[in-house]
């Protein structure tokens, strides 16, 4: 790297002469974003791995009803040139898979099991990305899916606390203090003895 | 036997002496609560004031306690996940008795904020007794050191009826957290 070169420049440099980028985005200094092809994420997660982003730190989905997708997120970090670099890939929603990137990033195996289990993406080449992870026992559509209704799910499974329909009506304080202020009155009338 | 030295004849019944030690025990008990934290909300963060010299539990004679075996509340600080419930079942089958619960924060009345979440219960007292509430959002440390007078106050009235309860209804409470948890017992990668 040149040293006329910043960071961004370099990673936009390397994503862009090795793969086809449909879309980026560049947030500051420290954060970009690549759109790819679904078939290209390994790869270019794999150039990105040799040149120093070494650090899984995150992936997860994004849920997008109307364009029946799921859009998939990969953030690596790299230390020595400190920039978050996001690969986005969008796939199918009806059948979400994506080859799990486990041979180039072993610590995504938890990432995988848990983007399978809130929304529902199967990682195959991932041995256990089935098992369950977060949840225990879940009985529904992944939740984290937009059409799961978080609200019926609860009123649905755990009891709700019943709450009488009388209200205090907060003027009656008024006619309360009236009501003490009267009787302090009275007591003060009826006490005897000097004042 | 009779002892070769004057005994008194004791007319008391067994229901009565019972009745005198639980007097006994439970005035030493109310003096000298053990709290076992089940820190699972932002309401946890109302007990550093509390058992610090700011409010001071120590002068109530309560303190922290590491086991549920020693421990005699159980204090749930905020919102509990179906999958904390879980373990909280089990701690709270693990203490001995008498135990009490505290709640704090209105997650465990009625779900607070949460009460839309696929993953929080609603209402504690579905599914273990609770003795005391403290209400609010996360409730101010008087208030919970109000709580825990409160809760002394109802083991001298012999009001903290909790543990009691959940013997006479344990199919109720069970049946409760069969429906919403689909099985109590715990399979993870850790137990199994
Ligand atoms: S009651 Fe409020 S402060 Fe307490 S756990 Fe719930 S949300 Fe957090």
């Amino acid at each position: 790297m040149t040293n006329s070169m910043t960071n961004v420049e370099f990673v936009q440099n390397l994503v862009k002469s090795n793969v086809n980028v449909l879309q980026e985005h560049i947030t500051d200094q420290y954060q970009v974003h690549f759109v790819v092809e679904q078939d290209q994420v390994h790869y270019i997660l794999n150039i990105l791995k040799n040149a120093g982003w070494i650090q899984m730190s995150y992936l997860s989905a994004i849920d997008w009803p109307e364009e029946n997708k799921f859009e998939l997120v990969y953030i690596v970090f790299n230390w020595e040139k400190p920039v978050y670099v996001q690969i986005r890939t969008k796939i199918d929603r009806e059948n979400p898979v994506m080859n799990s990137i486990l041979p180039i990033y072993p610590g995504s195996k938890y990432y995988e099991r848990e983007c399978h289990e809130f929304f529902g993406v199967k990682f195959p080449g991932n041995p256990d990305y089935e098992k369950q992870l977060i949840l225990e026992n879940w009985d529904d559509i992944p939740p984290m899916r937009k059409d799961f209704d978080p609200e019926a799910y609860s009123k649905r499974k755990f009891p709700q606390r019943e709450y009488s329909e009388t209200y205090i009506v907060q003027s009656e304080g008024k006619s309360k203090l009236a009501k003490m202020e009267a009787r302090k009155q009275r007591a003060e009338s009826l006490r005897g003895g000097k004042k | 036997m009779k002892s070769t030295k004057f005994t008194p004849e004791r007319n008391i019944s067994k229901a009565e002496t019972d009745r005198k030690w639980w007097e006994i025990g439970d005035f030493f008990r109310r003096n000298s609560l053990w709290l076992l934290m089940y820190c699972t909300g932002c309401c946890a963060i109302e007990l550093p004031p509390a058992m610090t010299s700011a409010y001071d539990m120590e002068r109530l004679g309560m303190g922290p306690m590491a086991t549920p075996r020693q421990a005699d509340i159980l204090l749930v600080s905020g919102y509990l996940s179906l999958k904390t419930l879980r373990r909280l079942i089990y701690t709270y089958e693990q203490m001995s008795e008498p135990r009490y619960v505290v709640a704090l924060g209105s997650c465990p009345i009625n779900g607070g904020i949460y009460h839309d979440s696929h993953a929080v219960i609603n209402q504690l007292d579905q599914y273990v007794p609770v003795d005391v509430y403290v209400a609010g959002c996360m409730p101010n440390t008087e208030a919970v050191m109000n709580g825990f007078v409160d809760l002394m106050e109802q083991i001298k009235n012999k009001s903290a009826n909790g543990w009691k309860k959940y013997h006479d209804n344990y199919e109720w409470y069970r049946q409760n957290q069969i429906q919403s948890l689909g099985e109590v017992d715990v399979h993870d990668e850790f137990h199994d």
